[in-house]
């Protein structure tokens, strides 16, 4: 191809008047032969003719020269000048610099075209700082965008990093540092080693052969390898399909991409000026292993091998300090040990993917020195694999990688501190109850482990997980929940895009393939985001985020629930048990379903005796500074109200009150207060069950007592009105209205609220108290006075406007 | 030609696909969205993490198609998006004043 212009333009040039004082002269890749059919044909012509005529003369020349080009449909980037000209073009800008120094003359004075390639390398070197940092930039620029090559779908052969631009920097590098030149003098100053430039070389010569037939295929000049041009390229380059070629320019981008981060890096000290004297001594990480100057070095046995724990852990310091290794330890890190797989390295593992996104340039690391594959052989089947589809952003295991990095990412926010006044997300409340963060690192580093294989990948992941986990020795409970992760990590993704989730079945369903187990479904919701948002834009929006946020919340209810179901049947067998079958039966028969969930065996068995010889109220002090005060009564409208207030008219603040209706008209009222000095409940709490007595008898006018309680108990200054927020719901229970007082903490709060109720007709059925501080959540289950759930909007406004005077009034 | 959009539940979206194809229509283009109707957002508790939903997920179908074909269009998808509950989205259908086809420059119905 460049021999084909070559002819074409000496013959042109040829024809010309042509002095001694004149040479064509090509740069870039043309000088370079790497000529693809879109490329641009740069052509200069250098001359050292003077005075006013030289320039008609030149122009004339020019003119006869580049026309046929034009016509012929070759772009060119041309120009005449002198040398001067030329190296004064460079010095202002770097671009024109590095075209300069790869020159060859095409036709004309050869020892023009010599002097302008040295003066150029002249320049370079004088320029040496200014050169390496254009390029240090341009290589750092170029990973982020276009885009690595290795990462993409559509990689851009030329400015994507580790693309060609990335090797012809290498050269230009060289260069600017002096003799001998070139990637020869990277060499020799210890910034690249032969065998990382071999690789190189290698790669230039599939990205060239690659760039080629996608223009000849494409009839452009383009240098990006569309999706759909990469069928036509992989046969015209004779692969087997284009996932091969795809795998092959990923594999070798991604090596010439490593190394020249590799190369920069050290670069970047040289122009910075950063020296070993200045920096700060060494830091020892594990025995053998070491930080210096910002670098991780490690140490191997007399014979050249390195334990594989010592591996691990140099591997966790970059990942910890997030700094790259010593180039020379890199290379030592080949004599790793084959691992054993104690809980050591166990742990090592772990904690290297518990870096997260810190962690991936070190396994890009290890890869790069065939570590990876001695701890995880299976890395060997999806590295560089290509995923061609709009989908996916990124190769199988840049993938998983990914999807370590942002479940670490999640990981991170369950253990944020929460500001007060900030609400935590969904995702970080499962984060922080997460029980076995590093199965859900691991199952994001495995999940896709099988992608490419025969067969489904989740069914072979399965295996294959099963497998590794064996392998690496872990315990029983991460043997069966590891590979049930990776068999099952599509699946709330699918159900919550694909199913209707106000059918309860829905979430049912999910819960039960996660054997009604939390855990499983915290690990999987995580996953299930971490994968997603691994995977590319498209895989992840907002609206996903919604249909598995409420997908989980669902199926976590079903689990929750079914693990009540499971403590009350419990709950049952026991006191059928403790007090024989008919006996329990009897009695359990007589009150609510949810009664069993609320309380302990010996505590069911109290209040079946008291239950017998009713109406009674019994008081007794129980750890940690409470009461609990537990009422028979005849079961009636305001009873809650009065109960709450002759307790306030005690001085006992109600943490908690549990209400019961019996189906022979019984109330059974269970009240927990908090008591610090023991004064309410003393002489076995005489004077409460007395004024619970009289309180239930009329004697008392609770509505005067209560108030006298609260301006006895009242601040010196009159405190602001509470800020109230009510919320109904009707949803949360099948069978009543749930309603849900968030207020400050205040003498007869309780009182005042249930009866409100009364005063509404509404009967409470449950009441929880829960008081965090000054601020108090009581939450009611509450029915209308024909024993039904409620959902009227007008009641509810009535309701709500109720609650919310008699709070502030 | 007509342009017959719909907003749907995500979970219907395979029926609705399948019923539009086997219409016999060629191609349909498929956004996620959020919106609310009378549907409304609401606020959810988990855990103490407590979320406002104000908008509900939805999506979004185009479907370009014939005069005649656009109410037989409408009513396919209705009928495979429908499942009774609040909540089941909405299709109407808009006048098309041109079209073309990209690749070849075929215009008009030659591009459907």
């Amino acid at each position: 191809m460049s021999d084909a212009v070559d002819a074409a333009l000496v013959e042109a040039f040829g024809e010309l008047d042509a002095t001694d004082n004149v040479a064509l002269v090509t740069l870039g890749s043309y000088a370079r032969r790497e000529l693809c059919p879109g490329s641009d044909v740069d052509v200069i012509l250098v001359h050292n003719l003077k005075g006013r005529r030289s320039v008609d003369t030149v122009r004339a020349m020019t003119e006869r020269l580049w026309y046929p080009l034009w016509d012929a449909g070759f772009v060119t980037g041309h120009g005449a000048r002198t040398i001067k000209e030329s190296i004064a073009l460079a010095d202002d800008d770097i671009d024109a610099l590095t075209a300069l120094l790869d020159v060859r003359v095409i036709a004309g004075a050869r020892e023009l075209g010599a002097e302008l390639e040295r003066k150029a390398r002249e320049l370079a070197q004088r320029r040496r700082n200014r050169v390496l940092k254009v390029l240090v930039d341009a290589s750092d620029h170029r990973r982020s965008r276009p885009g690595a090559i290795a990462e993409m779908l559509e990689a851009d052969l030329k400015e994507g990093g580790g693309g060609l631009r990335d090797v012809q920097s290498f050269e230009w590098g060289g260069w600017a540092l002096g003799a001998p030149g070139g990637s020869s003098t990277l060499i020799e100053r210890g910034l690249l080693t032969a065998p990382d430039l071999a690789r190189v070389e290698a790669g230039r010569e599939l990205l060239l052969d690659i760039r080629v037939a996608l223009q000849r295929v494409t009839t452009s000049h383009s240098d990006r390898l569309a999706l759909q041009e990469q069928d036509a390229v992989a046969e015209q380059l004779g692969f087997a399909s284009a996932d091969a070629l795809v795998h092959d320019l990923a594999s070798a981008a991604r090596e010439i991409a490593w190394i020249a981060g590799d190369v920069w890096s050290r670069a970047r000290e040289l122009v910075d000026g950063t020296d070993s004297k200045s920096a700060p001594a060494d830091q020892a990480v594990a025995e053998g292993v070491w930080v210096r100057s910002g670098r991780v070095h490690i140490d191997t046995r007399a014979d050249g091998s390195i334990p594989a724990l010592r591996t691990l852990e140099a591997a966790c310091a970059a990942a910890e300090n997030d700094v790259p290794f010593d180039r020379t330890s890199l290379t030592r890190l080949r004599g790793t040990d084959e691992p054993s797989w104690d809980v050591w390295q166990r742990a090592g593992f772990v904690r290297l993917l518990r870096s997260g996104a810190r962690a991936v340039p070190v396994f890009e690391a290890l890869d790069h020195e065939g570590v990876l594959a001695r701890l995880l052989p299976e890395w060997e089947h999806v590295r560089s694999r290509p995923q061609r589809n709009a989908y996916h952003r990124y190769t199988v295991d840049r993938h998983l990688l990914e999807a370590v990095a942002q479940c670490a990412r999640l990981l991170d926010s369950g253990e944020e501190h929460i500001a007060p006044g900030r609400e935590p997300t969904v995702e970080m409340v499962v984060a922080r109850a997460c029980r076995r963060p590093e199965l859900l690192l691991l199952g994001a580093l495995l999940h896709d482990i099988a992608k490419g294989m025969p067969g489904d990948h989740s069914e072979v992941g399965e295996q294959t997980a099963e497998r590794i986990v064996r392998r690496m020795g872990f315990e029983s409970e991460a043997r069966e929940v590891l590979p049930w992760l990776v068999r099952n990590h599509l699946l709330m993704a699918e159900v919550a895009t694909r199913r209707d989730l106000s059918d309860a079945s829905v979430a049912d369903n999910v819960a039960a393939a996660c054997s009604g187990d939390a855990e499983r479904l915290r690990l999987l919701y995580l996953l299930t985001i971490g994968d997603s948002k691994a995977t590319g834009p498209a895989a992840w929006s907002p609206s996903k985020g919604a249909l598995l946020r409420d997908l989980f919340v669902k199926a976590a209810t079903a689990i929750e629930r079914g693990e009540a179901k499971a403590v009350a049947a419990d709950r049952r067998e026991a006191m059928h048990e403790a007090l024989g079958e008919a006996r329990a039966s009897a009695f359990l028969a007589r009150l609510p379903e949810q009664y069993v969930q609320a309380f302990d065996v010996d505590t069911m068995r109290m209040h079946e005796e008291l239950l017998r010889d009713s109406p009674t109220v019994r008081c007794e002090r129980v750890d940690g500074g409470h009461v609990v005060i537990t009422v028979v009564a005849d079961d009636r409208p305001g009873l809650l109200g009065t109960l709450a207030g002759a307790l306030t008219v005690c001085g006992l603040d109600v943490l908690e009150a549990s209400l019961f209706g019996t189906t022979d008209g019984f109330a059974l009222d269970v009240f927990r207060g908090a008591d610090p000095f023991g004064r309410v409940a003393d002489d076995d709490g005489a004077r409460v069950t007395q004024t619970i007595e009289r309180a239930l008898a009329g004697d008392i006018d609770l509505a005067v007592r209560v108030d006298e309680r609260r301006r006895a108990y009242a601040p010196i200054t009159k405190p602001s009105p509470p800020e109230v927020r009510v919320e109904v719901n009707t949803e949360e229970s099948e069978t009543d209205t749930v309603v849900e007082v968030h207020t400050d903490d205040d003498v007869g709060l309780l009182y005042r609220l249930a009866s409100a109720f009364t005063e509404l007709d509404l009967d409470v059925r449950i009441a929880k108290v829960a008081t965090l501080g000054k601020r108090v959540v009581d939450v009611f289950y509450v029915r209308d006075s024909a024993d039904h759930k409620f959902d009227d909007p007008d009641d509810i406004a009535r309701l709500r406007a109720t609650l919310v005077d008699r709070m502030t009034g | 030609m007509k342009l017959v959009v719909g907003i749907v539940k995500p979970f219907k979206l395979d029926d609705v696909k399948t019923a539009v194809q086997d219409f016999g229509v060629q191609g349909m283009t498929l956004t996620e969205v959020q919106g609310f109707g009378r549907q409304r957002g609401h606020t959810e508790v988990y855990r103490g993490a407590e979320y406002t939903i104000d908008f509900v997920p939805k999506v979004k179908l185009e479907v370009l198609v014939e005069d005649d074909d656009a109410q037989r269009v409408a009513d396919k998808i209705v009928e495979a998006a429908r499942t009774g509950k609040i909540g089941d989205g909405k299709v109407w259908i808009l006048p098309v004043e041109g079209l073309i086809r990209i690749r070849t420059g075929e215009a008009g119905s030659d591009a459907l």
